[in-house]
């Protein structure tokens, strides 16, 4: 995609920009990463925030992404 | 893929010549000849696609424990599995805060319980494409996608063109049918009965 004969993946560039779609969910994932920082016990995750946060990028990046694949 | 042959590759994505050529390619072992004993032979188009490891044991043991299941049937034998399939070869990311995954295990939210033995294996540029397509993973992953759903279902778009035809040709005869019926029907449910008093 670039002249230098090097791929660059889309995905990277799209979801740069869904991530403004996301702002809500990705707020939400980092407020969650502040308040297990101390934690010791090992049980506390944010993989819930981290799903929402996700879910919402590949909704965003899904009708994009097959534009640029043969 | 040990349900699918060689020779279901001709007339899809390589001529005769090319799929004999890369059947012969493989060493197959055959039945017991003549003097009961095995041998080896160089592969047929009618042979399936051979399988990487001999047994369950050597499959899981290459693996790290995990065993790689047969992908013939995939995409059919996963929940949306075409989209599936992709998400999970482009998905591999760090996991979330607080979550660790074992030495050997790789992190992917797209597999259930997040902790995948494949590590990643699509790399941007890791293939040449003949027509010089960019090898992104994306474009990639998408490739492997549909020659997976193809290995799937290789009838299928012969089966929906068939379904099509059928469909309108059945829908004709239905209105046939509901013409025919209500006109051998029309002298019953036009006529009058009359309930009268016998004097």
């Amino acid at each position: 995609m670039s002249d230098d004969g090097e791929v660059v993946d889309p995905r990277a560039r799209l979801d740069e920009i869904s991530k403004a779609k996301c702002v809500k969910q990705l707020m939400s994932y980092q407020a969650c990463v502040k308040r297990i920082e101390g934690d010791e016990t090992g049980h506390k995750h944010c993989t819930g925030q981290y799903f929402d946060y996700w879910a919402c990028i590949d909704k965003h990046v899904a009708p994009r992404l097959f534009k640029w694949t043969k | 893929m040990s349900l699918v042959a060689y020779r279901d590759l001709i007339g899809v994505a390589y001529t005769e010549e090319e799929v004999k050529a890369m059947a012969a390619e493989v060493e197959v072992e055959d039945g017991p000849n003549d003097e009961g004993e095995m041998y080896t032979r160089p592969g047929k188009p009618s042979d399936h696609f051979p399988s990487p490891y001999p047994n369950e044991q050597a499959a899981r043991f290459a693996n790290g424990g995990a065993y790689p299941p047969d992908l013939s049937l995939i995409t059919k034998a996963r929940h949306n599995g075409q989209n599936y399939v992709f998400a999970l070869l482009t998905g591999y990311r760090d996991p979330p805060a607080g979550v660790s995954v074992r030495e050997g295990l790789h992190y992917n939210p797209y597999f259930p319980g997040g902790a995948i033995a494949m590590p990643k294996m699509l790399m941007d540029g890791g293939v040449e494409y003949e027509d010089g397509v960019p090898a992104t993973e994306t474009q990639m992953a998408k490739d492997v996608v549909t020659f997976l759903s193809w290995a799937a279902e290789p009838e299928m778009e012969e089966r929906k063109l068939m379904g099509f035809k059928v469909i309108f040709v059945l829908t004709l005869a239905l209105i046939q049918a509901g013409y025919y019926k209500r006109w051998k029907w029309a002298p019953v449910k036009s006529r009058r009965v009359i309930v009268d008093v016998i004097n």
